[in-house]
């Protein structure tokens, strides 16, 4: 468990944002998870809103868009993994494994170089601020 | 209602710090072993071997990643080598800039080998780089013989597998080439170790491949 550690960090880097924009609220924070990151969203929100409890985020909604691993290989490919095949994949018990282990090209079928899909990219937030114009 | 752009990425701000601290430690020639694994994986065992037999030819120094106590890094200072303890509270792995902050406390000048025992966890390490130069993962037999497919993330991000304790691993009916099959199925062709207090030349072969990173570090 170390959403605690990341939902600090985002709470910190939010609060900074939005007082540099003179916010009187915070209402969203959009969030952009790789899926290969070991981060639990729902372990994050709550971790969130307790930090955020006495703040202008108190009410601050954490949307989390999940982001699909992507592939770098030597043949030239680079883009997503082959979802079909993972879906394929039932015998792995856990998204994760299955992930992992399909982490190969699928065009030359080569292990690939893992280039995104574990990321944890604080997006964008919305805010209210006492000058609406 | 005002829309801000970020696009702040926490890990990629982990990884920036992760990256001064090697830039710092490869200015002064230190080779950097970030040694992950569960609680009573064998990390500190393992550690102290290589101690006991590297420090009369280098010196060693040690970050100790603990919870709350200080267990482990008592029993480094044991070994009279500089030990830095990192409480990480609630926390289960170490960061950049928790070991960030212990290297200040270190004589990098005089220092040629520097393990990080990370906290004993398979998950929350991965996604924190620390700056290190070999990123090591220790199992042991005990932990079962699915405990690798389990915690892939690990082994694919790990430049190094050590299977510990497998001396006992008939006494816990486990195969421990099982083991090394299914890392060498996530991740071909990395280096696997199987490892045994009880084996000393098991224990030379680990110890041989630390001693490998540091000599190249020095030749840098
Ligand atoms: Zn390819």
């Amino acid at each position: 468990m170390h959403e605690l550690s990341i939902a600090c960090e985002i709470f910190e880097q939010v609060m900074a944002t939005a007082k540099e924009h003179g916010a009187t609220e915070v209402k969203h924070v959009t969030l952009q998870m790789g899926r290969l990151s070991h981060t639990n969203p729902e372990q994050l929100s709550f971790c969130f809103n307790v930090l955020a409890n006495e703040s202008i985020a108190k009410d601050a909604d954490l949307i989390v868009e999940m982001i699909p691993p992507s592939l770098e290989c030597e043949c030239g490919y680079t883009g997503a993994v082959d979802e079909k095949k993972i879906r394929e994949n039932c015998k792995f018990e856990s998204e994760l494994l299955a992930y992992a282990a399909v982490m190969e090209c699928p065009v030359c079928g080569k292990p690939a170089q893992l280039t995104g899909g574990r990321e944890l990219i604080i997006k964008s937030i919305e805010i209210e601020t006492e000058n609406q114009d | 209602m005002h829309v801000i752009d970020m696009g702040h990425d926490v890990y990629k701000a982990n990884d920036k710090v992760a990256e001064k601290n090697k830039k710092k430690l490869d200015k002064y020639q230190v080779f950097s072993v970030n040694v992950m694994g569960a609680i009573g994986s064998g990390k500190t065992t393992l550690i102290e071997e290589a101690i006991r037999q590297l420090k009369d030819k280098y010196n060693i120094a040690v970050i100790a990643g603990d919870v709350v106590a200080e267990m482990d890094s008592s029993r480094f200072k044991k070994l009279d080598v500089p030990t830095i303890p990192v409480n990480t509270g609630k926390e289960c792995h170490l960061d950049a800039k928790l070991v960030e902050k212990a290297l200040d406390e270190i004589d990098l000048s005089n220092t040629d080998l520097l393990f990080i025992e990370n906290v004993g966890n398979l998950i929350c390490p991965v996604d924190f780089k620390l700056g290190e130069h070999l990123r090591v993962v220790i199992v042991s037999v005990t932990e079962g013989d699915d405990i690798i497919l389990k915690h892939p993330m690990i082994f694919k991000t790990s430049d190094l597998a050590v299977i510990n304790k497998v001396d006992i691993a008939h006494a816990v009916d486990v195969d421990a080439e099982k083991m090394r099959d299914d890392i060498l199925s996530l991740k071909p062709n990395v280096p696997v170790i199987l490892t045994s207090k009880h084996d000393w030349e098991s224990l030379e072969t680990w110890i041989s491949f630390i001693e490998l990173g540091v000599k190249e570090a020095q030749n840098r």
